[in-house]
C-alpha cells in the first residue's frame, strides 16, 4: 500500500490552502472548510492541523499584514511546499487508481 | 443589514476579556498575536448572526478549543515555583519516613477522627433528609391543633372525621388533604392476614386506614395501580412492593382479594402497590386500607367529639401557611366551640399550627402524633458537636506534635533562612507538610468509615448507603481535606517558621515557656472534652439501667402474652382454661390493655358522683376493660381496698383506680365512693401507681372495670426454668385451636425493654464515639510523653547514676501530665453536669447525677492518662545510663 501520510482532514486543509493562496490563515481557513463541507469545526482544530503540517514540511508559513477588524493583529499566511503538492498529488493518483480498480462500480454510478 | 449595524455599534462588543486573558496566560508568546487577531475576527462575524451573549459564549468555545497541546506555553518543570513545591514534598516525605512512630500517630489520629466525624455527618444528613421525598415538600404540612391550659401547652395532631373535607370545603388555598388512622381501637395497626384462595394466616403489622387523597399528597409512587383512584372503594387496599412480592410474586396483584382477620365475607379488594416507605420516612406502614365510605361508627362521618385522624395538606403555590393556620381557627368556631363548657375561653386558648412535612422527624418533641421514629433535633445537635470536638481532638494532636518536634527542625529552619529563604517559604514548607498529613489521612479515613458503617448502622438503627455515587462527596472530602490540613498546619508552621536564625545556629536554642503553656493547654482541652464525654456515657447508662430496672409498679418478668387471640373469637376462654392446666402457667388473663407502651390505649374522663351536670371536664384517665386475673398476672399491689373478684356479681358495677386517679378527683377515702363515665361505677379498690406509658411522663389516671374485656391478647404468668419446654406446651395447646395461625406471643419485659431503644442507642453510640475521642487523645499524650523522655534522656541518664530509683524517674516524668488531667477534670465536672442535668429534665423518672458518677470519670481519665504515658515513662526509667550519656 502506498503510504500517503495524509488523513482527510489535512487533505481538505492543505486543498484549501492551495485554493485561497494570498488569504490562506487559521480563521478563513476554518471558514472555507465550513462553507465548502458544511460541517462545524473551531479555529482551534484547523490551526493544530495547520500546525502539524508545517512541521511534516507540507506547508511553510509566514507573516502577514495586519487588519482593523483584528484589533490590529497580523495573521499568519500558508503556503503549499512542492513536497506538500507532491502528497496532494501523490494521494490523488492513489485514489484515482483505486478507482480504476473498480470499474463496475464507477461506471453504476457513473463517474466521469 | 440594519440591525447588525446597531449590534456593532454597541459598546459592549469587544469579546470577554477573561477568555482573551486565558490565552494570553496560556498560549505560546509567538502564536499569541495571530490566534487572538483570528478569534476576534470570528467574534466580529458571529455578532452578524448571534445575540452579544450567544457570540460572547461561541468565543469561549473558540477559546477553550485552542487549549491544544500545539498551542499552550510548554512550562519549564524547573520554574522556581513548581521547583519549589517538589522540594516541599519531598522535604515532607522524608520528615514523615524519617520519625515513623510520631508520623503514624499523627496520621492514625486524624484518620480516627476523620472517620468518626464523617459518619456522624451521614447519621445528620440522614436525619436532615426525612419526608424530603416529594418534590412538593415545601407544600406539605401536617396540622395540629394547640391549646393552652394555665399551666401546660398541649399539641396534638389527631383530628375529627370531617375535619379534612370540611376544611377543604371551606378554604380555597387547600390544594390536598388527607387523613389516616392507625389506631389498633378500629381494628387496624396489626391483623391476621391471608390471600382468599390460602388456608394460612400470616401477622401482619403497619396496617393503617388511609385516604386516596393522602396518597396523591404525599406522592407515593404507585407500580400498579392509579394514584387517584386505588383507594376508592371501602373494601380496598394498597399494599407496599415488599408485601406485594410476599403475598403475588411475580403477578400484578391489583384487582386480587385477600382475607383481613378472618373476615370471609367481606374480602379486600387490591386497588395497587406502591414503593415500599423509604427508610427516611416518618410514616411505615404496608398496607393502606381505604377509608372511602367507612365510618369507624354510625355517623362518625359528621361527629365533631372523637379525634383519631392525623391530617396532612398540601396548598396551592403561594399560599402563606401562618394565615392558613389562623383561618382554621374558624373550624374551632363552627364546629367545636358550643360543645365546650366555657366556650370564650376555651377559643381564646385554642389555635391551629402547620407543621412543615420535612420537620416532622425532628421537631416534633412537643407534640403528640402517631410516629415512632421520631430523632431529635437537640440530640443532632449534641452529635454534631461530639464529631467536631474528636476532629478537633486530631488536629490538637497534630499541631502539639508538630510544635513539640520543633527543637528537631529549629536548625533546618535556620539554615534555610541563613541561605536566603522568606518565612514564607518556610510557612509553606510547613504547610505542605500539614497538607500531605490531612490528605493521607483523610484517605485512611474514609475507607475506614466505608469499612466500619455496616457496623455503624447496626449501632444506630439506620440504613445509611455510603455515598461514593453522591456528586457533592468528592470535591466536599477533597476540600474537607484542605481546611483541615491548612488549619492544622496554620499554627505550627507561624511559630517554626519564627526562629532567629543566630539563636538556632549557635545553638542556645530553648524550648520557650510559652509554647510549652500553649501545649499544655491544648493536652487539657483534649482530657476536658474527653472526660465530659465519659461523664456523659456513664449518666446515659445509668439512666438506661434507671429505666430497664425501674420499680414500675407490676412485675413484668416472666409475663409472657400470647397475641392475635381475637380470631378465635369465644375460643379464647377454653384456650385460658388449658393453660391454666400446665404446671409452669401460674395465672392467665385476657385483655388488650398491657402495661407497655404501644398496647391498646383510650382517653376518658372521670366526674364524682354528684358533679356530673357540673362544668368542668373531671379527671382525665384510662378505662381499661380487664378481667379477675389482671392484677394477679401482672404482680400489682393494692393499696386499698382489693381487686376484682369473680364471685361476686356486683363486681360488674365496680371499678378500680389507680392513686393518681384518686388524687386528681380528690378523693382521700376512695373506697366506696361512685366515680361518673356514662354510669356510676363503685370504687372497690385503689392500685399503687405503675407506669403503663412512656415513663419519660407522669404516670396517669386510671379506672378498671371487669365489663367484657377484648380478647387480642391471652397473657400469662410463667414460673418455670424450663421456658422451651413451656412454650412447647402452649404451642401444642396453640396448634388444637388455631393450626391456620402461626403463634405469636411477646414477653412484658422485652417489650418493655425495646420501648426504650432510643435510650439504648444513645448510650451506645456515645459510649462508641467517647471511647474514640479517648482514643485519640491518648495517642497524642503517647506521642507527647515519648518526645518528653527523648527530650529529657540525659537528666534522667544522670539522674540514673546518681542514684535514682525507677519509681521517683516514674513519678518525675508523670506528676505534670497527670496536673493537666486532673485540671481538666476539674473544668469537666461542672459542664457535664450541666448537659447531663439538661437531658434528664427529659425524664420523668429520672436518675441522680451523684458524685460516684464524677468520681468514677474522673478516675478513669487518670488511669487512662497513666496508662499511656507509663509505658514511655518506665522505659526511660529502665534505661541504662551509659547509652544517654556517652554520645558526649
Amino acid at each position: 500500500m502506498i503510504e500517503t501520510r495524509l488523513g482527510e482532514f489535512e487533505e481538505v486543509l492543505l486543498l484549501l490552502v492551495g485554493i485561497l493562496n494570498d488569504d490562506a490563515y487559521a480563521f478563513k481557513i476554518a471558514e472555507e472548510f465550513q462553507n465548502q463541507t458544511g460541517r462545524e469545526v473551531s479555529i482551534g482544530a484547523v490551526h493544530s492541523t495547520l500546525d502539524r503540517l508545517e512541521t511534516k514540511g507540507f506547508l511553510t508559513s509566514k507573516m502577514g499584514n495586519a487588519t482593523a477588524e483584528r484589533g490590529g493583529r497580523r495573521k499568519r499566511i500558508f503556503t503549499i511546499t512542492a513536497i506538500g503538492k507532491r502528497a496532494l498529488k501523490t494521494s490523488y493518483e492513489f485514489k484515482v487508481s483505486l478507482w480504476k480498480q473498480y470499474p463496475d462500480f464507477a461506471a453504476k454510478f457513473n463517474f466521469g | 443589514m440594519q440591525p447588525n449595524q446597531n449590534i456593532k455599534s454597541k459598546p459592549n462588543t469587544e469579546p470577554p476579556r477573561l477568555a482573551t486573558t486565558l490565552l494570553q496566560q496560556l498560549i505560546r508568546d509567538e502564536l499569541q498575536e495571530e490566534i487572538i487577531g483570528d478569534l476576534k475576527e470570528k467574534f466580529q462575524i458571529a455578532l452578524e448572526h448571534k445575540s452579544v451573549t450567544g457570540a460572547k459564549l461561541h468565543y469561549w468555545y473558540q477559546t477553550l478549543n485552542y487549549l491544544r497541546p500545539f498551542a499552550i506555553r510548554k512550562r519549564s518543570l524547573h520554574t522556581t515555583t513548581t521547583g519549589m513545591l517538589n522540594n516541599n514534598l519531598k522535604i515532607g516525605w522524608r520528615q514523615m519516613s524519617r520519625q515513623k512512630m510520631y508520623s503514624a500517630i499523627k496520621i492514625g489520629g486524624f484518620s480516627l477522627g476523620i472517620a468518626a466525624s464523617l459518619l456522624i455527618t451521614l447519621y445528620i444528613i440522614d436525619d436532615l433528609s426525612f419526608d424530603s421525598q416529594p418534590k412538593h415538600a415545601n407544600r406539605i404540612f401536617r396540622i395540629y391543633q394547640k391549646y393552652q391550659a394555665p399551666e401546660q401547652l398541649y399539641q396534638w395532631t389527631w383530628f375529627q372525621a370531617p375535619f379534612a373535607k370540611t376544611v377543604k370545603q371551606m378554604f380555597p388555598e387547600v390544594e390536598l388533604i388527607g387523613r389516616y388512622n392507625e389506631s389498633e381501637l378500629f381494628g387496624v395497626g396489626n391483623a391476621q392476614i391471608r390471600r382468599i384462595d390460602q388456608p394460612d394466616n400470616s401477622y401482619e403489622e403497619g396496617i393503617t386506614y388511609f385516604d386516596q387523597e393522602l396518597i396523591e399528597l404525599l406522592e407515593l409512587p404507585l407500580i400498579y395501580g392509579d394514584s387517584k383512584t386505588c383507594l376508592d372503594e371501602r373494601n380496598e387496599m394498597v399494599i407496599t412492593r415488599k408485601k406485594a412480592e410476599k403475598y403475588f410474586p411475580g403477578e400484578d396483584p391489583t384487582g386480587k382479594l385477600m382475607i383481613y382477620n378472618n373476615e370471609t365475607d367481606t374480602p379486600i379488594k387490591i386497588g395497587g402497590v406502591i414503593e415500599d416507605f423509604p427508610p427516611n420516612s416518618t410514616l411505615q406502614y404496608d398496607f393502606l386500607v381505604s377509608l372511602a365510605n367507612r365510618e369507624m361508627w354510625e355517623g362518625e362521618s359528621d361527629n365533631w367529639n372523637a379525634t383519631n385522624y392525623p391530617t396532612y395538606v398540601r396548598l396551592r403555590e403561594g399560599a402563606d401557611p401562618n394565615e392558613f393556620a389562623v383561618k382554621l381557627k374558624k373550624i374551632a368556631e363552627i364546629y367545636l366551640m358550643k360543645r365546650e363548657s366555657n366556650p370564650e375561653d376555651w377559643f381564646k386558648n385554642t389555635s391551629y399550627g402547620l407543621q412543615p412535612l420535612r420537620d416532622i422527624h425532628l421537631k416534633s418533641a412537643d407534640i403528640s402524633d402517631p410516629v415512632y421514629n421520631h430523632g431529635d433535633i437537640r440530640f443532632v445537635w449534641m452529635f454534631g458537636a461530639v464529631a467536631g470536638f474528636i476532629l478537633l481532638i486530631a488536629c490538637v494532636n497534630f499541631i502539639n506534635l508538630s510544635t513539640a518536634k520543633s527543637a528537631s527542625r529549629a536548625k533546618e529552619v535556620g539554615l534555610r533562612k541563613t541561605v536566603g529563604s522568606f518565612r514564607s517559604h518556610i510557612i509553606r514548607q510547613f504547610l505542605v507538610e500539614s497538607l500531605i498529613f490531612s490528605v493521607m489521612s483523610f484517605v485512611i479515613g474514609v475507607l475506614l468509615a466505608w469499612i466500619v458503617l455496616p457496623y455503624f448502622n447496626d449501632l444506630a438503627g439506620k440504613s445509611i448507603i455510603f455515598p461514593w455515587s453522591q456528586l457533592w462527596f468528592a470535591p466536599c472530602m477533597i476540600a474537607a481535606s484542605i481546611l483541615v490540613g491548612f488549619f492544622a498546619g496554620i499554627y505550627p508552621s507561624f511559630y517554626l517558621s519564627s526562629f532567629k536564625p543566630a539563636e538556632v545556629l549557635k545553638g542556645s536554642f530553648a524550648r520557650s515557656n510559652k509554647n510549652a503553656l500553649t501545649r499544655s493547654s491544648l493536652v487539657v482541652f483534649q482530657f476536658t472534652t474527653s472526660v465530659v464525654l465519659i461523664i456523659s456515657t456513664v449518666v446515659i447508662y445509668r439512666q438506661m439501667n434507671h429505666i430497664l430496672n425501674a420499680k414500675l409498679g407490676y412485675d413484668k418478668d416472666q409475663v409472657l402474652v400470647i397475641r392475635g387471640t381475637n380470631t378465635l373469637g369465644k375460643e379464647v376462654y377454653p384456650l385460658k382454661e388449658e393453660l391454666l392446666n400446665l404446671a409452669s402457667v401460674k395465672s392467665a388473663t385476657i385483655g388488650d390493655y398491657l402495661p407497655v407502651r404501644g398496647a391498646k390505649r383510650n382517653g376518658n374522663y372521670f366526674k364524682l358522683q354528684g358533679e356530673e351536670s357540673k362544668e368542668n371536664r373531671g379527671a382525665s384517665g384510662q378505662f381499661w376493660r380487664v378481667d379477675p386475673d389482671y392484677a394477679d398476672v401482672m404482680g400489682m399491689k393494692m393499696i386499698d381496698g382489693r381487686f376484682f373478684d369473680r364471685k361476686m356479681a356486683s363486681d360488674s358495677d365496680a371499678v378500680v383506680i389507680n392513686q393518681a386517679m384518686a388524687k386528681e378527683l380528690g378523693l382521700d377515702k376512695p373506697l366506696g365512693q361512685k366515680i361518673f363515665n356514662y354510669r356510676n361505677w363503685n370504687i372497690i379498690g385503689v392500685v399503687e401507681n405503675f407506669y403503663f406509658d412512656n415513663i419519660r411522663e407522669k404516670i396517669g389516671g386510671l379506672a378498671m372495670v371487669i365489663k367484657d374485656p377484648s380478647t387480642g391478647n391471652v397473657s400469662i404468668k410463667l414460673s418455670t426454668n424450663d421456658l422451651p419446654g413451656t412454650m412447647r406446651s402452649i404451642e401444642e395447646i396453640w396448634k388444637k385451636f388455631s393450626p391456620h395461625q402461626p403463634l405469636r406471643t411477646m414477653f412484658v419485659d422485652e417489650t418493655f425493654a425495646s420501648t426504650y431503644d432510643d435510650v439504648k442507642r444513645m448510650g451506645q453510640i456515645f459510649t462508641s464515639f467517647s471511647t474514640l475521642a479517648i482514643i485519640v487523645a491518648c495517642l497524642g499524650l503517647f506521642a507527647l510523653s515519648a518526645f518528653m523522655v527523648e527530650q529529657r534522656g540525659k537528666e534522667i541518664s544522670i539522674r540514673l547514676v546518681l542514684g535514682a530509683s525507677v519509681r521517683s524517674i516514674f513519678g518525675l516524668l508523670t506528676a505534670n501530665f497527670v496536673k493537666l488531667v486532673l485540671i481538666s477534670i476539674a473544668l469537666a465536672a461542672p459542664l457535664a453536669w450541666y448537659i447531663m442535668d439538661k437531658w434528664l429534665q427529659g425524664f420523668d423518672y429520672k436518675t441522680t447525677i451523684g458524685w460516684d458518677v464524677f468520681a468514677i470519670a474522673g478516675s478513669m481519665a487518670v488511669l487512662i492518662a497513666l496508662g499511656t504515658i507509663s509505658y514511655q515513662a518506665v522505659r526511660a526509667g529502665l534505661v541504662k545510663p551509659v547509652n544517654g550519656l556517652k554520645s558526649e
